[in-house]
């Protein structure tokens, strides 16, 4: 297998063209945390559409403005780069805002490039301004920060830094309404002119940032820095961070569980009414089973997952806007390098336990080729939240009867299990799969900002409508397939009719023989068949099997019938020990299509997604086997 | 001397950044670059990254390894950012 992401093999996909493509593009470029989301946010109001753009396989969110001459133009929010010109991977953030910038200027299209500049690190900005002159795009600076500025207690002399670079320069503060107009007139004047009068981006960065930022000192600006001091101090210490650090995460993770699962509970109710209401106004007849059970059912296990997704979300942006992300990067990197990845990986890592799907874009932050397709490869072992309905309902069967505090410990162990096999994988996989040299870390700080509640909300409004886009179609599309292959009876078959004489159950039953040293049954295994595709689906699949109605939404009586169901000799058909088999196998397997999409997505080649279907899979396997055959030995039942 | 081996608290200005090509010009781009002076803030356990904060007004989490090879000259406590 090639170390390399395919996605260097394989050319990106051209999109159709624009549906505005006479109109302005006006790209908004920018380092990360340059202030580029607030100043999106401004010009657009928060309007944000997914661009096509030929060349660009990855969402390009855009959002339409009016110019002060009355002409409509396009702000196209590019991901947050350092260099155009030190471009590695076309996957990364800094490859597709290249590939976005190519494309766009070899298509011919009426183009400004804003880049977001933020004056209090203007020497490092500067350094991105040359490449973009240098790439000879018409360019509009943005001095981004001209609130915290002040506060820094410095000035800058604008248009002598307008002239040492030869381009148009404005500052504002990014937050501000009046920005708007100050920028577009900015792009507008700019396009009027023409660029042939740019500077040709031979500038010394360092030495113009001396010359025109004057310093005029401010008590403020020492107490803050002050206080950024004591606080790194703390939590950069290198023995209470990274306590801090884990007990953050736990927070988090603890109010994200605790917020959502009221809105959680809401949507089943309303997905269950509307259930309900389809049953009384039609009657209970096979189209009907088909909306309800099938197409329903599954939009129901979406919009459950939604509230988890959004706040997760949030939490995230609120941690990674107010400076502390980078900063747990930091703590974190010794321990991911020792695995072969580093503290870049552990934003994608993160957010793999809510949903893997969006995860796997993150990694475009990952700069290393390499060290991004091994954290693609492993998250999907990140215990995310559909996995949760399966955990619950084999612990209320099998473990009702032991303590709260036993049960969260089995729960805690889950996460923390699939955790470790990730971080064995990424281990294994980067001495084989992915073996070669990595690129080194080095990773921005920035400061501590008060997080702005619009951008987080923009952020949270994106990964919910991802997740239905890219999630959501595949659930619903297999709960549907779901329906018919358990509603279908197969051609020739002998047994009784329902359940165990559908199309479902027929398979089931042809590959028990594989799954009993398992402990699994054809029942199990047509679950298990259902939640190839979603694995959301397996506890509404069990209740279909056994005849429960709405297990999904109440698993109690599931539970009973899965402690009641009896062989022929009168012993339980299913023990703890299948439980734990069927907890093995559901921490390692990748039973989403929707990640496979992602991953087919991300590299480009339907190679990788096959090889973690593959490997999951077998591991989850071997895993439910060894669990199902060792327990015996520990004299579990 | 290299980045690595300087103590927390330490001023020092960069003379050299000894990795390949591809990867010193990114390095440079975030601004980590020949002349640019930098005051080591302090570094994670076990061997994890350094914190340097720069002249032009960046903070960074550097590698141990990348650190290794960066060549630094040190500063009077006077110079420096």
């Amino acid at each position: 297998m090639s170390a390399e992401p395919s996605c260097h093999a394989e050319p990106a996909r051209v999109r159709p063209p624009h549906e505005v493509a006479g109109a302005l593009t006006i790209a908004l470029a920018g380092r990360p945390n340059s202030g580029k989301s607030s100043l999106y946010n401004v010009l657009t109001g928060g309007d944000a559409h997914v661009g096509n753009y030929p060349g660009i396989t990855v969402d390009i969110l855009e959002g339409d403005v009016t110019l002060p001459s009355g002409a409509s133009a396009v702000v196209a929010d590019l991901p947050g780069f350092y260099s155009v010109e030190a471009t590695v991977d076309a996957a990364t953030d800094e490859g597709v805002a290249r590939s976005f910038l190519d494309a766009t200027q070899k298509s011919g299209r009426a183009l400004v490039v804003v880049q977001a500049l933020d004056p209090t690190r203007l020497a490092l900005g500067l350094r991105l301004t040359a490449e973009l002159l240098r790439a000879k795009l018409p360019l509009v600076v943005v001095l981004t920060h001209q609130d915290v500025l002040t506060r820094e207690g410095h000035t800058i002399d604008v248009p002598a830094l307008s002239d040492a670079i030869g381009a148009p320069v404005v500052l504002v503060n990014a937050r501000d309404r009046a920005t708007k107009a100050v920028v577009l007139a900015a792009v507008e004047d700019h396009r009027r002119e023409g660029s042939d009068a740019q500077g040709s981006g031979k500038l010394d960065a360092s030495r113009i940032a001396k010359a025109v930022v004057k310093d005029v000192g401010n008590a403020a600006e020492l107490r803050r820095r002050r206080m950024t001091e004591r606080l790194d101090a703390v939590l950069l210490h290198p023995l209470v961070g990274p306590f801090l650090f884990v007990g953050i995460m736990s927070l988090l993770f603890a109010a994200v569980f605790l917020v959502a699962d009221p809105a959680s509970n809401l949507m089943d109710k309303l997905v269950g009414l509307s259930r309900a209401w389809l049953a009384n106004a039609f009657g209970k007849n096979l189209v009907t089973s088909f909306f309800a059970d099938g197409l329903l059912g599954g939009a129901g296990t979406v919009l459950a997952f939604m509230p988890q997704i959004v706040i997760l979300t949030v939490a995230l942006e609120l941690l990674e806007a107010s400076g502390y992300l980078a900063r747990g990067a930091f703590l974190v990197d010794r321990l991911l390098r020792l695995l072969g990845l580093s503290g870049r990986s552990f934003l994608p890592l993160l957010m793999g336990h809510a949903c893997a799907v969006p995860a796997i874009a993150a990694t475009r932050i990952v700069r290393d080729p390499r060290e991004r397709l091994t954290t693609i490869l492993v998250l999907p072992l990140m215990t995310c939240s559909a996995r949760l309905p399966t955990y619950g309902l084999v612990l209320a069967t099998f473990f009702g009867h032991r303590s709260a505090l036993f049960r969260a410990l089995i729960f805690v162990g889950l996460y923390f299990a699939g955790i470790m096999t990730a971080l064995v994988a990424s281990w294994v996989l980067r001495r084989t799969a992915t073996k070669g040299k990595g690129l080194p870390l080095v990773l921005e700080i920035p400061s501590y900002r008060v997080p702005q509640a619009k951008v987080v909300l923009r952020k949270a409004g994106q990964a919910a409508r991802r997740f239905l886009r890219d999630v959501g179609t595949v659930i619903v599309a297999t709960a549907a397939v779901l329906w018919v292959l358990l509603t279908v009876p197969m051609p020739g078959s002998t047994a009784e009719p329902g359940i165990e004489r559908s199309v479902a159950a027929s398979v089931g039953k042809a590959i028990e023989p594989a799954t009993r040293p398992a402990g699994f049954d054809w029942r199990i295994n047509v679950g298990l068949i259902g939640s190839f595709g979603a694995r959301e689906v397996m506890v509404g699949t069990m209740g279909v099997i056994f005849g429960v109605e709405n297990a999904a939404d109440d698993p109690a009586p599931l539970t009973t019938r899965l402690r009641e169901t009896k062989k022929p000799d009168g012993s339980p058909v299913y023990t703890t020990r299948t439980g734990l088999a069927l907890l093995a196998f559901f921490v390692l397997a990748c039973q989403c299509m929707s990640t496979v999409a992602a991953i087919k997505r991300e590299t480009g080649s339907w190679r990788w997604p096959a090889f973690v279907v593959a490997y999951t899979y077998a591991l989850g396997y071997a895993a439910a086997v060894l669990v199902y055959q060792v327990s015996a030995f520990f004299g579990i039942v | 001397m290299m980045l690595a081996d300087a103590h927390d608290g330490r001023r020092v200005r960069i003379t050299s950044v000894e990795l390949e090509g591809e990867a010193a010009a990114w390095i440079g781009a975030v601004g980590l670059h020949e002349g640019e002076e930098l005051l080591v803030l302090r570094r994670a356990v076990l061997g994890g990254p350094l914190h340097v904060r720069t002249g032009g007004g960046g903070e960074f989490a550097v590698a141990r390894e990348v650190a290794g090879k960066i060549a630094v000259v040190p500063l009077e406590e006077s110079e420096g950012p």
